[in-house]
Parts: C-alpha cells; structure tokens; sequence
C-alpha cells in the first residue's frame, strides 16, 4: 500500500536531470517535495506519471509493490495514480463535464450513471466554488489560472485516486482560491489515501499540513524531515539549504 | 423544344472543351493536381430509370429527416423527385429550362462562364438532368432542400449542373450530398453550382461530399453570391473521393451581405485533395468569416488555398480566414496557404494558418486520466472537428458527419498510434 521510488535517474534528450532519487510514500501520509525552480521537481512528477519527454535510465517506481517504470500513462492511471498538472493541455471541442465522465469510466469497470455522475459532480463543484456553467465550456480553453486548477482539483475530487501527486498547484493562486483548492485536498486526506504536494512556496503547507518534508536540490533530495523542515526553510531560504549540502559535501 | 439560351451556350461550350487540353494544376513549384490516371474516353454518362424507393445508401446518409424537398441524380438522371413544400420549386433542371424559363434565365450561369476552364466548359456543354431550386420572396422554409448525386457504377461520368435562387427576404436550407458506394474502377462527378442569394435572403448551405472508395474524380466549381443584407452560411464537407479539385466561391456582392464559410475535410489512402476557395468581397459594408479544418492519414495529400479578395470600391469590409491542417500520418502531405488580395484602404482583413501533428502534450495529459493513446487521439480529432461540425446546425447531418469521422479514425488506428509513438520516443 506503498507509492515507493528507488534510485530514479532521469533524462531528457540533452542531460540528465534526477541523479537517484528515492522516496516513499505510504497510504494515508501527505508528503511535501520542496525545492527551487530547476531542482528536478516537476521532472519527478512528470516520470512518475509516464511522460515520454524523460527517460528512466535506472532505478524503479512501484505502486503497492507493481512495477510501474515502463507503464504507460493510462495504466499508471488505472493502477491508481494521479497528477494535477502545474501547466495542463487544452483539450478543445470536449466539455468539463464530458472529459470527467471519459476520465471516470476509463478508471472503472461498469460506466458510471448519469445520475450518480451528476449528484458526485455538483457535490464536487460547490466544495471548490464551482460554478455550473463551468462544466460546458470546454476543458481549460481560455481558462485563467485559477480556473485550470480548479480544473484539476476537481478531476482528483471525481476520480479519487489512491495516489495523488500536486505539481505546483499552489502556484498563481490568490489567497482565497488557495484556501479553496486546500480546503478540497483536506477534505480527500484519509487513510486509504497519499498525497505528494510538490512546491516551491510553504503558503500551501500552513494550509494542509504534511506529515513529512523533502527537500530537492539539483536533481537529488538533501534533506529530509517533519513539517518543522518546511518552517525552518521558510525563515532561512532555499541558499541556507544549498550552504549546507556544500558544507556537508566539503 | 430546349431553351435557345442554354443549347447556344452548350455549343460554345463544346467548341471551348475541345480546344482546351487536360488540364494538370501546378502550384508553388511543387504541388501538382495530375488526372494522368483518368481514363476519360471510357467514361459515359449511364442513365437510369425513375425510382419508387429511395436507394438504400441515401437512406443511411439522409436517415429520416423531413425535407421540403428531395431530389436526386443517379449517374445522369433524375430518378427521383419529391416536393413536399408546394410554395418552392424543386425539378430536374432540363426540365425547369422548358417550363419556367422566366425564372430560370435571369440566373443561369450568370456567375458561372462557360470557358473559364476546361471541365467549366466541359460541365457546361454536357449537364444532363441538373437540379433547379427556387424559393420565391418572403418564404421561410424549416426543413431542408435535399439533393442527392449518386454514382454507383465505375466507368460513370456525371456532368452536373445545381442552380438555386433564394428569394428576397426567404429562408432556407439547402443541402448537397455527393455519395458513391465503394467499387472497383473509375467514375467522374463534374459539377458546376451556382447559388443566388436575393436581398435579405438567409441561407443555410451545406456540400457533403463522401465518394467512398471507388477511384472517383470530382472536378467541381461551386459559386455563390450574396446580395444586399443577404447571409449565407456555407459548410462543405469533404469526407471521400479518390481525386477533388475543387473551386468553391462566395462572393458578397452588395452593401450589407455577409458571408459564414466553415470547412472540412479528412483524407484517408491515396486520396488527393485540391481545393481552392475565395471569399470575394464587391461592395462595401460587406462582411465575411472563414475557417477550414483538415486532417489526413495514410499516404493522402491535402492542399488547400482560401483567398480573400476585396476589390477596390469595397470600403468598410470586414473579414478573415483561418485555416488548420492535422497531419495524422507520417506519409500524408499537406498544405494549407491562406492569401489576401486587398486592393483598397479601410477594410479589415486577416487570416492565418497552421499545419501541424496532434500535440503531445495533450495526449499525455488524457492518458493520464486513464485514457488510452487511441482514444485520446479519436477525442482530440473530433474535438478538433467540433467547431466545424457545429456550425452545421443541422443534428442529423452532424451525427453523419461524427459518425463517419469517427469510422476513419478508427480505420487508419495504427497508423496513427505508429505515428504518435514514433513522435513520443523522438521527442
């Protein structure tokens, strides 16, 4: 019952960018991945969800010990992982609505029923202040920002995942819609359930607390620890974790 | 006794085909439109008997939708003619030329001269059957005008000549359906259509051309002019035919006409598709919006050119032209060039366009909901369709057009998921 990465290293075309990367993540624990731009964070999300701009090079990603390295992304999915994506596609000519009930039925065995799909979506929709012609337009076709995450929370509120991965989704938030999208996370805390929050701010984490913190740095994780880490970085800043990964290593 | 004015221009008609030789359409140094392959002396316009029933393949494509009326040509004849609206005149255009040449005169190839190009002349010297369309003033029609060619024997030439006047302040719809079964040898469609709309008309205009996967060869103008504060909303759809070459223009021609032009085609196999339009703007305060949308797979070759053309006392037009092409194949060549000739100051004009594979990056995204890579590729192409197929308005037709795109996509699956693979490990 275990999201495990072991030893990942990364690449795209030009270089590598994850230089063995390990890290668990059991059912019902909230994780927070850290770090600053370029560190490797979004490198990690996109690999775990089977982006086929990285290469996997070595190492593994298991899920409840299933080998998932070489899967493609739809089965990642139905095995029971999800991302919000930091900057999602635009999938014109197919409503909110339509792509959710596509999404549902491809995760499950018998298509859900138009009546229950309702009554889950609206309940959805006014956790996140949703409005209802949202679900017409079509998906994240001139959305604001706000809106595109919104977007993905609610397709993480419909689909309930075992294993949900949040790439930046705290970024270009106001405060009020942050509190919304935090508010909509909580609410999906349980203990069947782990979360992998990937930011670069600690905003996001006054607001749903993690169980644990990992620090990335170029490509590797530096530091490890509670939610007192993300406290500590946010007095001292991302240099404060640099000089000591330097003082360590020297 | 025919009409002098028509035998008088079949004459001439002749005399320009024959001078003229068979023609091949070069552009830009290396898109070549080639009918080499056509075997034209073995073709013969067949005719046919009238019919109680409906053949069976334009009962699927039409299903069972009211008309005002329904016509339809198979090979050179009308074999079957039903008007169920008694205020509008629907009949075999030979027929038309005998009994109300007072109506049919003033329009008749009016836009369309009869020696601008080989097949134009050819077309104009050879038409049999014909369909003839008119709708007085001040009538509103809610069901469509149905017209039907059929080709369902190779070895087929179907010469084809569509007239259609829309009276003042009168609205209509007005549908063309190309069809053919799938069979072994060749046939030609050469079609000429002219459409008038008269001041204040609103028409509601669609070509739906699917020839299945006989080798026909459909050489075609199809013209339309919008008068004073008249609209006309065109949808051609091209779904299938071995080799089109095609000419499509509307021409607002008087203050206040406006024009909605909407596009689309999917090539599949070796199909070759050629088709140049023009929005042609004659009078000022004229407006004009025009989109195309493409996607080829197999070995296909599309190229589409749309020109806007205002001439010089056309102040104040506005207007624009949007093309897209979606290459789903590593072997489908296209081409898709938007052009402007604006020969005066003050108007408003742009266009712009793009020729592109699908994105990998939405692909990604979809199959990260559990969505498989030919699914997400199916999702993506229909969406892509979508704001065309809207715009037809017309649910039965839309459903046709859905249905059929989504059977060739589901066709040419492997190509296409080769393709996006091959794309994805390159990247």
């Amino acid at each position: 019952m275990t999201l495990e990465i072991q030893n990942l290293h990364v690449r795209t075309e030009e270089r590598e960018i994850l230089h063995g990367v390990d890290l668990v993540v059991k059912r019902g624990e909230t994780h927070a991945l850290m770090g600053p731009n370029g560190s490797g964070k979004s490198t990690l999300a996109n690999t775990l969800m089977g982006n086929p701009v990285y290469e996997v090079t070595e190492g593994r990603i298991l899920l409840n010990g299933e080998d998932l390295t070489e899967a493609d992304p739809d089965e990642r999915a139905k095995a029971g992982l999800f991302m919000a994506f930091q900057y999602p596609a635009t999938i014109p000519g197919v409503s909110v609505a339509n792509f959710l009930r596509m999404a549902m039925n491809a995760t499950r065995e018998e298509p859900i029923k138009v009546k229950e799909f309702g009554q889950l979506l609206g309940r959805n929709m006014d956790l996140l202040r949703i409005d209802r012609d949202f679900t017409s337009r079509y998906l994240n076709e001139g959305f604001s920002g706000g809106e595109k995450k919104r977007a993905e929370i609610l397709q993480l509120a419909m689909l309930q995942p075992e294993f949900a991965v949040l790439d930046e989704t705290d970024s270009g938030l106001d405060i009020d819609a942050l509190r919304i999208v935090a508010q909509g996370v909580n609410e999906m805390r349980e203990p069947e359930r782990g979360f992998l929050i990937i930011t670069h701010y600690t905003r996001i984490l006054g607001l749903v607390h993690p169980d644990f913190v990992h620090i990335m740095l170029d490509g590797r994780i530096v530091r490890e620890g509670g939610p007192e880490l993300a406290d500590e970085l946010e007095e001292k800043g991302y240099e404060w974790v640099r000089e000591e990964v330097a003082a360590g290593a020297g | 006794m025919p009409a002098e004015f028509v035998e008088q221009r079949r004459r001439a008609a002749l005399e320009a085909y024959e001078a003229e030789p068979v023609p091949t359409w070069r552009r830009s140094g290396f898109w070549t439109t080639s009918l080499r392959g056509l075997d034209l002396d073995a073709l013969e316009p067949k005719r046919y008997e009238p019919v109680e029933e409906l053949p069976q393949i334009v009962r699927d494509d039409l299903g069972d939708e009211e008309h005002a009326a329904l016509i339809v040509q198979h090979g050179a004849s009308v074999v079957y003619s039903h008007v169920a609206d008694e205020r509008i005149t629907v009949m075999p255009l030979e027929q038309a030329v005998e009994e109300h040449p007072e109506l049919v005169e003033p329009y008749f190839a009016k836009r369309l001269p009869y020696d601008e190009a080989k097949f134009a002349a050819g077309t104009a010297a050879f038409w049999t059957g014909g369909v003839f369309v008119h709708v007085p003033k001040n009538v509103q029609l809610e069901k469509p005008i149905q017209v039907v060619w059929l080709i369902d024997e190779p070895g087929t030439a179907q010469w084809a000549h569509t007239l259609a006047v829309v009276g003042e302040h009168s609205e209509c719809k007005l549908r063309e359906y190309f069809i053919a079964p799938d069979f072994e040898g060749q046939a030609l469609h050469a079609g000429a259509f002219e459409l008038y709309a008269l001041p204040g008309a609103q028409v509601d205009l669609a070509h739906y051309q699917d020839w299945g996967r006989g080798e026909v060869y459909d050489l075609s103008t199809r013209r339309v002019e919008v008068r004073r504060d008249a609209r006309v909303k065109w949808v051609p759809i091209h779904l299938g035919g071995h080799l089109t070459k095609q000419r499509l223009d509307i021409i607002t021609a008087e203050p206040g006409s406006d024009m909605r032009h909407t596009g689309l085609y999917f090539t599949e196999r070796d199909e070759h598709l050629d088709l140049f339009t023009s929005d042609k703007h004659e009078a000022a305060h004229t407006t004009g919006d025009t989109v195309w949308k493409g996607a080829l797979t197999g070995d296909s070759r599309a190229s589409y050119e749309g020109l806007i053309h205002i001439i010089p006392k056309a102040t104040e037009v506005d207007t624009y032209l949007q093309t897209h092409q979606m290459l789903l194949s590593p072997k489908a060549k296209g081409d898709a060039i938007p052009s402007l000739i604006v020969e005066v100051d003050n108007v408003r004009a742009s266009h712009g366009g793009t020729v592109g594979e699908l994105d990998p990056d939405q692909i990604f995204y979809m199959m990260t909901r559990g969505v498989s890579r030919a699914e997400a590729v199916r999702v993506l192409v229909e969406g892509y369709f979508e704001e065309v197929v809207q715009r037809l308005e017309d649910p039965g037709l839309e459903d046709l057009v859905r249905r059929r795109v989504a059977e060739k996509l589901h066709g040419a699956e492997d190509q296409v998921r080769e393709f996006i693979g091959e794309r994805a490990e390159a990247t």
